[in-house]
């Protein structure tokens, strides 16, 4: 067994990402903070969220609450990844 | 023997589950694919079943074709944790209760879309005593308690695959993509073709 390098958090919200939506290392590298997400990409409906945060839960070892969640954190990118931010310093 | 994730993740993997399948052919391993019972073409109903049923189940295929190797995948593993005289490849364990949580949240997003405000401690709670639906699955109680509680197989000869983008521990990290989260059922041919050789080889050795 052996345990990898930490992920950043804004690797793992850019490596759940790509995943859900299908993107290459290149398409998913061009999202910037301003990047819109929630009704930007139709992919990300409401079940794509929910295992979004379950992975993002999994990946940084973190629990998300459910009055955590509200529109505005799928937003854009930057919110994303700042939450991701401020929760593993939690 | 290989066996597949659960629920909607089964669904999302399943062209990757037989592409693994044709890929082993030629590198001379002969493979099939059960359904759990209750899961995909199964003409159980979900509702009855518990976790140490589809540990039975799986048991008893694995005995009935003299099993000696067996590819779990996701949440698969936890209906195969109980056969000790077989060898195990595990490809990205989950916690019951991980898969659980994706299904509670969108059984929220859901309630939430007809005007209904419903919390996961809220579900955790009726699925404690009735059955209870989640993203189109009806779970019995018992299934929903044995999953919650039901933690990564820890066996003595098991080989734990991970990607490359996953920090938890294992045994191998792989190139590719998390299919089971994917909005669309997808493939990775380069991931199948990793995880075919990786078969192939752990069988050979």
């Amino acid at each position: 067994m052996h345990n990898k390098v930490e992920l950043t958090p804004e690797a793992a919200v850019r490596a759940v990402m790509r995943d859900i939506l299908g993107l290459s290392e290149e398409q998913v590298a061009e999202f910037t903070a301003e990047t819109e997400l929630f009704g930007a990409l139709p992919e990300l409906d409401s079940m794509a969220v929910a295992g979004l945060l379950t992975e993002l839960e999994d990946r940084l070892d973190i629990m998300i609450e459910d009055d955590e969640v509200d529109g505005e954190l799928f937003e854009t990118f930057g919110n994303l990844v700042a939450f991701a931010e401020m929760k593993v310093t939690e | 023997m290989l066996v597949p994730p659960l629920f909607d993740e089964m669904n999302r993997m399943r062209k990757m589950l037989v592409d693994v399948m044709r890929l082993l052919e030629p590198l001379e391993v002969g493979t099939f694919l059960p359904d759990l019972p209750g899961i995909n073409e199964s003409l159980t109903a979900l509702k009855q079943l518990t976790l140490s049923d589809w540990q039975k189940s799986m048991q008893a295929c694995a005995q009935q074709h003299g099993i000696s190797h067996i590819a779990s995948f996701r949440g698969g593993a936890l209906a195969v944790n109980k056969i000790e005289n077989a060898n195990h490849w595990i490809f990205s364990p989950v916690k019951g209760a991980t898969i659980l949580r994706t299904m509670m949240r969108t059984r929220v997003a859901a309630d939430r879309e007809s005007g209904r405000n419903t919390s996961l401690a809220d579900l955790i709670g009726q699925a404690k005593v009735a059955p209870i639906e989640l993203a189109g699955n009806i779970l019995g109680s018992k299934l929903f308690m044995q999953l919650n509680a039901a933690d990564i197989p820890d066996m003595p000869n098991q080989r734990i695959v991970r990607l490359e983008s996953d920090s938890k521990p294992g045994d191998i990290h792989i190139p590719g993509s998390a299919l089971w989260l994917r909005a669309e059922p997808d493939d990775d041919r380069a991931m199948s073709s990793a995880i075919a050789h990786d078969i192939a080889e752990w069988i050979g050795t």
